[in-house]
């Protein structure tokens, strides 16, 4: 008789992420784009990387070329955005903020998408995950989908599910839904569709007969950890139920850099906060320089043990940059600024950065060098005050010089509002 | 010498505005003892901002409200996760604008007004024909 309730109340894990998120974030201030195409285009206004379903239904491919697009905007009725990494990174830290009140578990894992352990029955779960996507949406004011299930990799597909069968309202509970469902779902979806899976061993597992999700978890975890590798034995044993994939420090996503990490002991001071996140500054710095990138939007974030459901505390920042840099000073300076909203004596587990708007190195890159040599001077405080009180490019230095400014070169004709973190960019609301 | 009284806005972080204030002029080399009791300036954000996660601060287009003292111009802070209540102010999505009314639930329906007799009443039959973006707590007025 105990196992039955034991199994009631082993850990699962909730898997929430944002439908389309920046095509959300823009539709959050401006209702007028609901039920229109929308594409939200990558640096530069270069291709489309966020397709809204309307988007999608026009047949507009993922990195479609926004040149393409253009002459056919019109006729579609198609609206492009430019990238608004100040918008989305703030309405990604009120969604975790948020997120982190359902549970005392949290792994912040992208932008726009995160992990909860959760407890209950199947009804409990299955209420939680539809209080989960009601309260994101009436609060923060963006769509979500929630998957549960016992594992991350079954919690991701049950995500998937739900998001592309209308039938589960945006929530799915993995072992409410019929075992028959479940297979034929998996027997039906190509093993490249699972989380974890790289296209380019797609081929070799072809080649051993595992085409579909289903013939993966069938799989001997052995055999698979001898042909291919331990991540890959690791999504196997998650497919079956087993769950074994631990939270990653570094992630690198498409267009974000993620570093977290859980303390061996607690951190309970803002000093001792402020220690780690200098850390990480540092190691987004040498991350970034590796691959020729500058960021310009930077989101620090801490959380306390889902040991300790007392005293629990999630906050979480975003701050835009003064230019897009990898320089350590500015990176750290910026992820300092969670620091003020560390509860002293608080126990925190976890904390970590995420860095986003992300663009090659420019060729003036030496301008950052330059200012960090005058940052021992406090010239680079001036420089911030002068910017502060007069305005972007109303003082630079050297070559940069008045008027530049590395943000330049960035062509984004198309970028709403900073509608959350500037003042002078409000939305408006009509009172006609 | 010198009154340090603010208004500075940060816009960095989830400070959605922090405005600090000192309590008291400070006059150079003459200590106030009053200071001893000094601990912490005043956040508005702590007083007038119940959920970070939920609320956001809009500005005012237009002269319809002028009546419950909210002025073109104006800010307004705006909590989404409140309930909307017959009397509350609240930006509805009106032909796809944020649009700021007084909302009006009776038993013959639901009424946007304007506080302002120059505007028309907006009716709707029920609430549910409504999309209601949030509800206004506070409106930061020019004087």
């Amino acid at each position: 008789m105990s196992k039955p309730a034991l199994m009631r109340h082993m850990p699962q894990i909730a898997h929430v992420d944002v439908n389309c998120f920046y095509a959300s974030a823009e539709r959050a201030f401006n209702p007028s784009l609901e039920g229109r195409p929308v594409v939200v285009l990558s640096n530069n206004d270069g291709c489309a990387v966020t397709r809204s379903p309307e988007a999608k239904a026009l047949g507009i491919p993922m990195g479609e070329p926004w040149f393409k697009l253009a002459p056919r905007a019109k006729e579609w009725g198609l609206v492009a955005r430019s990238s608004n990494y100040e918008l989305y990174g703030d309405i990604s830290a009120r969604v975790m903020e948020l997120l982190g009140r359902y549970s005392a578990w949290l792994e912040v894992y992208s932008i726009d998408e995160a992990f909860l352990g959760v407890k209950g029955t199947p009804e409990e779960l299955l209420a939680l995950g539809r209080t989960i996507k009601t309260t994101v949406r009436r609060n923060v004011g963006v769509p979500v989908c929630v998957g549960i299930a016992g594992t991350k990799t079954l919690a991701k597909l049950a995500n998937k599910w739900a998001k592309n069968n209308p039938a589960f309202g945006g929530v799915c509970h993995w072992d409410s839904v019929p075992a028959t469902d479940r297979e034929a779902l998996m027997r039906r979806l190509p093993v490249i569709e699972i989380w974890g899976v790289a296209t380019r061993l797609t081929k070799r597992l072809n080649v051993l007969g595992i085409r579909s999700i289903l013939d993966l978890q069938g799989a001997d975890p052995v055999m698979i950890r001898d042909r291919f590798s331990v991540v890959m034995m690791r999504t196997v044993l998650e497919l079956q139920g087993t769950a074994c994939i631990p939270m990653e420090e570094e992630r690198i996503g498409r267009d974000q850099l993620i570093f977290s990490r859980s303390f061996a002991t607690p951190i309970t001071t803002a000093a001792g906060m402020q220690q780690v996140l200098s850390v990480y500054g540092q190691q987004a710095s040498a991350r970034l320089a590796k691959h020729g990138l500058q960021a310009k939007v930077l989101t620090a974030f801490a959380a306390t043990s889902h040991y300790n459901p007392k005293d629990t505390s999630y906050p979480s920042v975003c701050v835009a940059l003064p230019m897009p840099t990898a320089d350590p000073v500015l990176l750290t300076r910026a992820a300092h600024a969670l620091l003020p909203h560390i509860h002293e004596g608080i126990r925190y587990a976890k904390a970590g950065i995420m860095v986003t708007d992300l663009r090659p190195t420019s060729n003036q890159a030496p301008l950052a060098t330059f200012e960090n040599q005058h940052e021992e001077r406090r010239i680079g405080t001036l420089l911030e005050d002068v910017t502060r009180r007069y305005g972007r490019g109303s003082i630079g230095l050297g070559h940069a010089g008045i008027k530049t400014g590395l943000d330049w070169t960035m062509k984004r004709d198309m970028l709403s509002p900073r509608y959350t973190t500037h003042w002078d960019e409000l939305p408006l609301v009509k009172a006609a | 010498m010198g009154v340090i009284i603010g208004p500075r806005v940060i816009d960095a972080g989830s400070s959605l505005l922090s405005v600090l204030i000192s309590p008291v002029p400070v006059a150079a080399g003459y200590p106030s003892p009053a200071q001893d009791y000094f601990d912490g300036r005043i956040d508005l954000n702590e007083h007038l901002i119940k959920d970070i996660t939920s609320t956001y601060v809009v500005r005012v287009s237009g002269e319809s409200m002028e009546g419950a003292g909210i002025s073109d111009g104006d800010e307004l802070i705006v909590n989404r996760a409140l309930e909307p209540k017959d009397g509350s102010v609240v930006v509805a999505v009106l032909d796809g604008e944020l649009t700021i009314k007084r909302l009006r639930i009776t038993g013959a329906g639901v009424v946007l007004q304007a506080d302002n007799p120059a505007y028309p009443d907006i009716r709707v039959p029920s609430l549910s024909d409504l999309v209601i973006w949030g509800v206004a707590t506070r409106c930061l007025h020019h004087v």
